[in-house]
């Protein structure tokens, strides 16, 4: 099987499925059945995709013998996102058979693109199936228990999730390779149950449109070998048009019925169409070198520096940041403002402000949509009071808390009334003359004392020598650092995170199931303690390990006492587990 | 939550208390107990006006005699927001009322707010029109005494507004039901029942619990006259964000001139002389009965409409004469010829090519050796010109407004000997070579314009999150306050961040000093603390520069040095305007951007129109960056009149003054991040003056004692290390336990009130005992001795 490099939800003459970009192929899979589309990556010739924005985000491939192609749509809710990936990898590869036809055109001899040749395996296959985890995720899936963690979620997006989440932390991969592909010793339910945060963490950024990113569109000029060039790319006149819808007119008025495509960006950045829009100090310097130019100047818009901006708004504006009704709450009264406070009298940058303050509200109405007048009156969702509330004077919502199970509670009551009763004659109102008078007795003749103080030999010299081992002893530890053998450490790194693993899937079932997470099914008592005793078995087996561990280092010129010590606190750990885990499943029975 | 503070059960609607806002209605309580003013500072975001309200009106319902509560805001979202804040204050008491009796009590309350015509019009066309001056004319056109007159006894023939007409059909008194109405509510309430929304109000005022408007309304004599006159003398006067106040009083009683002012009063005074030559054929008798009114004296109850008065006197009720107008003004056309040689007389002072200042009485005295215009009948020019215009019955006001600033300024400049300064300032700026002439009349003294409102109520509230030094403001208003008290701000850990940077990372000095600001590496800079933190710190931050000039031109040099293209990077970036309603859809945007997450930058100037009123909590304002000190333009010459003012009249010094000035507004500008405890938010100053320590004992001793040693000199590395580690700290969850600290329980209170108790009674106990003992061992001390 080819590994996939990416998958994607997407709709082919309007029936739903899979698109999958696969080393040699891209295919596509109507849910459910088997790959009707397949196109070997050769010939992929051209690659067309729908505008930003448009309803449907779609992805058109024309091939080398056909131009008409196929034109696939993205139905995921980050459709965009997959789209974007599938682009940046078929625009290689298209480049690459452009690369390879000119090449062939000129020496035919040589034309010979190494396809990977690969049988393919026609049946339905998730898309995720070529990787080892996956299977594992088939085989749990016998398991009825969730294997959706989301709601909300398809299990592929699921299964997807959990990859990207396995692959970016190797750490958690190796893990999940051990205990859940290989040694098959933990479901893949269990696996995640407590991890469900990284799955909906993920879910929630890959969800988040990021929207466009903000920076001003400013073709600056590049001086090369003496010439001063300025690049344009077509994001940029797509950019420049929306920024300046001014020139998208110009634009479509002129080429290319007046103007050639070039001529018009050539002209445009001479003209003083381009440096008003510029909007900057500089720029106005400028402005009296810039030659007329009998088209574009017809574009020529009033400056937009005057105290009042030139598109009027008229929309009302919502109560609690409306400035306009406190400057007409009242007659002007008063003496003018001096210089320096009177508004817009920088007139050259009145412009770039108003600027900057379209640009900003231009991203938002891309991102969020333009807010309807109607909304924009009515101050926010929980009424008038939202603005003006102090949250934090409310009386806190009570949790129920967990309670403390203790041994012998009773007898903890008894010791703390025993304890205050007898602590009762401590806590008496101090009498602070008293305390003072007694300690003034006490520091009296403190100078004799400090002259009579006579320090030990013998002991003295006991803390300096244990001081100095201390510090030879880790002088010790971080010399001789690191020399286990590379393989020997890795088993045991693996030993004490499946340990670790083990004994958070057992805590977790002893425990009460945390009340934040209710994405998963909770759990029957009876299946917890099922889980409970599985995993205890699994824990006792870890003296085992460790024993071999231990009986390897000899092998690896490792002292086995070395191995014993860092294997130490783990058998710690399972011991005590294995102890509460006897003590609880005994406890019931003398109580019967 | 209910307890009582002495006997006076208060409500308060929440379920815990500040401590800081418990010791706020203890002193309010305190001062409003002694009838007398006070001042109080409590910390931004600790819920000032919840805690105020809350006292104030169950002062009112308890006690038999209810005192009406003036509640003064700075701007209209704030006056939104304190109705908001009422109207969930009294649902509260009513649900929490006990008896059925005490419930209808409480919906008997009644709050309202008044802003202006413009802002409450609903009539179809005049709320189109832009100008506030020009919505109040087109109003009065259609609503005054005479043309309501014409209209009803002949319908049809005159244009009259129906939503003012139908208000005159409800029973006075009732126009509203009962309750608290914001502005938004009265509004939709006058669409939902065909009446004035403005007119409600202005004729429900008498009725009502709690009042809130703009400081305008109460310390404008042109307006306190038409709306506040009513207003009984106990009263309890509350001006809330009030570390402003001074400017404010002092711009009530300033007028500036200009030529084209002048040039359009001359035309308005040809026209009035044509009405007068044409009513005099048509209804001489008009003409004949004001004068007989004026030989009476200016004050006659008939007309005494509040829909008639189109300007009044710029003097305070207290000046308003009750003697006959001189007699060379009595008639009409006499007016008329006075008022020209009047403008006439300006006109030729400014042609003057050099800087002039001028008292008063100086003024007056070229002002009569010229034109033999006396000061007299310069008083009277405001009120004669109202009769006259009221006799014309003109329309379209607002094309006399130039006019009626003249007048204004005539009665002014011959009223006020003292506190006041004429400035004529022939250029715009020093290095202009075309004349813009204007002439300033400038008032120096706040305390004139606030007198009358301290004489005239028994109790008056100054309050804000920032009017540090607190003895300033007495000294300033020239009063007397019983209480006078900041409060520091408890805290669990710490909220809030103060961090001065003094310079760069590449060490260079910054500044907003004159000199140094727009030195390329100072820009740089400060661009660069603005990229930084625009990388790390998430959602909004607000940057405030000390001026519009400099805000403008460091945008520009930053867009041309790439510093916005980083920042663009990271968030979007939103710019206050000149254009007040441009700025708020950009305040809008700024706020959808930061809720969205996406994140975004508000450049914006300190005593600006967004540092007035727009609050910044939560994500709205995760830092702020103060660029440079907000000092005043000190080449301006009409402060540094006020500054010699100042240290002549009432021993401020100058620097002092400035240093205060500029403290405050920047205090109030880093102020608006927080919102209850639990918000957090960085405050940067930046500029190396900050690092003095008299500046910084000019903030407010709630942001100035969580000013570390360490953080108040730093460098951009610095202060980003130290704000990394801040949010870093402060994005831990927040449930350790804040209550008993920083945060009230009911019992809390009760047991800070036993222990003010017991201390009260061992201070009292003490006392006794000074008396009679020895003043060494007290008999108790000698019981506990255990020997």
């Amino acid at each position: 099987m080819p590994p996939s490099v990416c998958t994607a939800k997407a709709s082919y003459k309007k029936l739903p499925g899979v698109l999958e970009l696969t080393d040699t192929h891209l295919q596509w899979a109507q849910d459910g059945k088997g790959p009707s589309v397949r196109v070997p990556l050769r010939d992929v010739a051209a690659l067309f995709c729908s505008k930003e924005g448009a309803a449907q985000v779609r992805l058109k491939v024309s091939l080398v013998e056909d131009d008409t192609g196929h034109s696939f749509a993205f139905t995921s809710p980050k459709a965009h996102n997959e789209r974007e990936k599938f682009k940046a990898e078929l625009t290689l590869i298209v480049s690459r058979n452009r690369a390879a036809t000119e090449a062939a055109a000129r020496a035919p001899a040589t034309a010979n693109p190494p396809p990977v040749m690969k049988p393919v395996t026609a049946a339905p296959q998730m898309p995720a199936a070529s990787q080892a985890p996956s299977r594992a995720v088939s085989v749990s899936s016998a398991d009825q228990r969730n294997l959706t963690i989301i709601p909300g979620n398809d299990p592929a997006t699921d299964v997807r999730l959990r990859k990207t989440i396995l692959m970016s932390h190797p750490e958690l991969g190796a893990l999940h390779r051990e205990l859940v592909a290989m040694s098959g010793q933990l479901t893949e339910a269990e696996f995640w149950e407590g991890r469900e945060y990284l799955l909906l963490s993920l879910a929630a950024s890959e969800n988040q449109d990021k929207g466009k990113p903000g920076q001003i569109v400013d073709p600056r000029p590049e001086t090369v070998d003496g010439e001063t060039k300025i690049v344009m790319t077509p994001q940029m006149i797509h950019e420049i048009f929306e920024e300046y819808p001014v020139i998208a007119t110009a634009h479509r008025e002129n080429v290319p019925s007046k103007l050639a495509e070039s001529e018009f960006w050539t002209r445009y950045f001479k003209s003083k169409l381009y440096h008003a829009h510029r909007a900057s100090i500089r720029s106005t310097a400028a402005q009296h070198v810039v030659q007329d130019d009998p088209i574009l100047d017809k574009y020529l818009e009033k400056i937009d520096d005057e105290l009042e901006p030139r598109r009027q708004r008229t929309e009302p504006v919502e109560v609690f940041v409306n400035l306009g009704a406190t400057s007409e709450d009242h007659g002007e009264t008063g003496n003018e403002k001096d210089v320096t406070m009177i508004a817009g009298r920088q007139r050259g940058a009145l412009p770039l402000i108003r600027k900057f303050n379209e640009h900003s509200e231009r991203l938002l109405n891309s991102a969020l949509g333009s807010t309807p007048a109607a909304k924009r009156q009515k101050l926010n969702a929980d009424g008038d009071y939202g603005q003006i509330d102090i949250d934090d004077l409310h009386e806190p919502e009570s949790s129920t808390g967990i309670v403390l199970e203790m041994l012998d509670r009773q007898r903890y009551y008894e010791g703390g009334i025993s304890n205050s009763t007898s602590g009762s004659e401590a806590l008496r109102p101090v009498d602070i003359k008293t305390l003072i008078r007694h300690a003034k007795v006490n520091l009296a003749d403190w100078e004799t004392n400090l002259t009579q103080l006579k320090i030990e030999r013998k002991p003295s010299d006991a803390a300096l020598l244990s001081m100095t081992q201390n510090v030879a002893a880790r002088l010790d530890v971080k010399a001789r650092k690191n020399d286990i053998p590379d393989t020997l450490f890795r088993q045991m790194t693996i030993c004490q995170s499946a340990t670790n693993e083990f004994l958070r899937q057992f805590w977790t079932s002893v425990y009460p199931p945390s009340a934040e997470l209710q994405v998963v099914a909770a759990a029957t008592p009876a299946q917890r303690e099922a889980k409970a005793a599985k995993m205890i078995g699994y824990l006792s087996k870890t003296q085992e390990k460790a024993d071999a561990l231990v009986y390897m280092g000899p092998q690896h010129n490792v002292d086995p006492v070395r191995i014993e010590t860092a294997m130490k606190p783990v058998i710690n750990a399972v011991n005590r587990a294995i102890a509460f885990h006897q003590s609880k499943t005994s406890k019931p029975a003398p109580r019967r | 939550m209910k307890f009582a503070i002495d006997d006076l059960p208060i409500i308060f609607p929440y379920d815990r208390i500040y401590p800081e806002q418990y010791a706020y209605m203890c002193d309010l309580k305190r001062a409003l107990d002694a009838r007398g003013h006070c001042v109080l500072e409590m910390p931004s975001g600790t819920g000032k006006t919840v805690s105020l309200l809350s006292l104030i009106v169950s002062y009112q319902q308890f006690y038999p005699t209810p005192r009406k509560l003036i509640y003064c805001s700075r701007t209209v979202p704030e006056i939104e927001k304190a109705l908001a804040e009422l109207k969930r204050l009294v649902a509260y008491r009513i649900e929490c009322a006990e008896t059925e009796e005490t419930k209808e009590k409480e919906r008997r309350f009644m709050g309202l707010g008044l802003t202006s015509r413009k802002n409450l019009c609903i009539h179809p066309e005049v709320s189109k029109e832009k100008k506030g001056k020009v919505v109040d004319a087109r109003c009065r056109d259609l609503t005054n005494a005479a043309t309501c007159e014409a209209g009803r006894a002949n319908p049809g023939s005159v244009e009259l507004c129906d939503w003012h007409e139908n208000l005159g059909n409800m029973e006075p008194g009732s126009l509203l039901p009962p309750g608290v109405w914001t502005l938004a509510d009265v509004l939709q309430h006058g669409r939902d029942n065909g009446v004035c929304p403005y007119f409600t109000v202005r004729r429900m005022m008498p009725f009502v619990d709690v009042i809130i408007y703009s400081f305008h309304y109460l310390l404008d004599p042109k307006v306190a006259e038409q709306v506040s006159k009513e207003l009984s003398k106990d009263a309890i006067v509350v001006f809330d964000e009030a570390h402003n106040i001074d400017n404010v009083c002092i711009e009530s009683l300033s007028i500036d001139l200009t030529r084209p002012m002048l040039d359009s009063a001359g035309r308005s005074i040809t026209k009035l002389g044509e009405q007068i030559e044409e009513i005099k054929t048509k209804d001489s008798a008009k003409l004949q009965e004001e004068y007989v009114r004026l030989v009476n004296g200016l004050k006659d109850p008939s007309e005494d409409d509040a829909e008639d008065t189109f300007m009044s006197n710029p003097l305070l009720p207290v000046d308003l004469l009750n003697e006959a107008v001189p007699g060379n003004i009595r008639k009409a056309e006499h007016f008329v010829a006075f008022l020209k040689r009047f403008v006439e007389y300006l006109k030729t002072r400014m042609r003057v090519l050099h800087v002039v200042a001028e008292t008063p009485l100086s003024f007056l005295q070229h002002l009569k050796d010229i034109t033999y215009i006396e000061r007299r009948p310069l008083r009277f020019c405001a009120e004669r010109l109202q009769s006259l215009i009221r006799t014309l019955e003109l329309n379209r006001l607002d094309e006399y407004s130039a006019l009626q600033k003249v007048a204004s300024f005539a009665t002014l400049v011959s009223t006020y000997e003292k506190g006041f300064l004429l400035i004529l300032e022939p250029f715009e700026t020093d290095n202009a070579s075309v004349p813009n002439p204007v002439f300033h009349f400038t008032c120096l003294d706040p305390s004139l314009a606030i007198q009358p409102v301290f004489e005239r109520f028994s109790s008056v509230v100054i309050t804000s999150g920032t009017i540090s030094p607190l003895d300033m403001y007495p000294k300033m208003l020239q009063f007397t306050p019983v209480v006078q008290e900041t409060y520091p701000m408890t805290l669990t850990r710490n909220a809030f961040l103060p961090l001065v940077i003094t310079r760069g990372s590449d060490q260079v000095a910054i500044s907003s000093r004159f000199e140094v600001r727009n030195d390329p590496a100072v820009v740089r800079n400060f661009g660069s603390i603005l990229v930084e933190y625009s990388k790390i710190v998430p959602d909004g931050i607000v940057a405030f520069f000390p001026s519009y000039l400099y805000m403008e031109s460091i945008v520009a040099a930053w867009n041309d040095m790439g510093i916005l293209n980083e920042v663009w990077k990271h968030k979007l970036i939103f710019v206050e305007t000149p254009d007040a309603n441009e700025t708020s859809i950009a305040l809008e945007n700024y706020r959808r951007a930061c809720d969205n997450g996406r994140g975004a930058v508000l450049l914006s100037v300190a005593r600006g129109k967004v540092s007035e009123g727009i609050d910044f909590d939560h994500n709205y304002g995760r830092a702020v960056i103060m660029f440079g000190v907000p000092y005043q333009y000190t080449e301006s010459r009409i402060l540094k009149a006020r500054l010699e003012y100042l240290r002549d009249a009432y021993r401020i010094r100058e620097s002092e003054f400035l240093g205060f000035d500029a403290m405050r507004n920047a205090a109030q500008c880093v102020g608006r991040v927080l919102r209850g405890k639990t918000d957090w938010g960085l405050m940067v100053f930046a500029d190396k003056r900050f690092a003095r320590a008299d500046k910084r004992a000019k903030l407010p001793r709630w942001i100035n004692q969580y000013i570390t040693e360490t953080a108040s000199n730093l460098s951009t590395d610095m202060a980003l290390t130290l704000s990394k580690l801040f949010m870093r700290q402060i994005s831990q969850n927040p449930e350790e336990n804040l209550t008993g600290i920083s945060l009230w329980t009911l019992d809390d209170v009760l047991q800070a009130q036993a222990k003010q108790k017991a201390l009260a009674a061992e201070a009292k106990q003490a006392e006794e005992e000074d008396e009679y003992g020895n003043g060494d061992f007290t008999d108790q001390m000698l019981v506990d001795l255990d020997i």
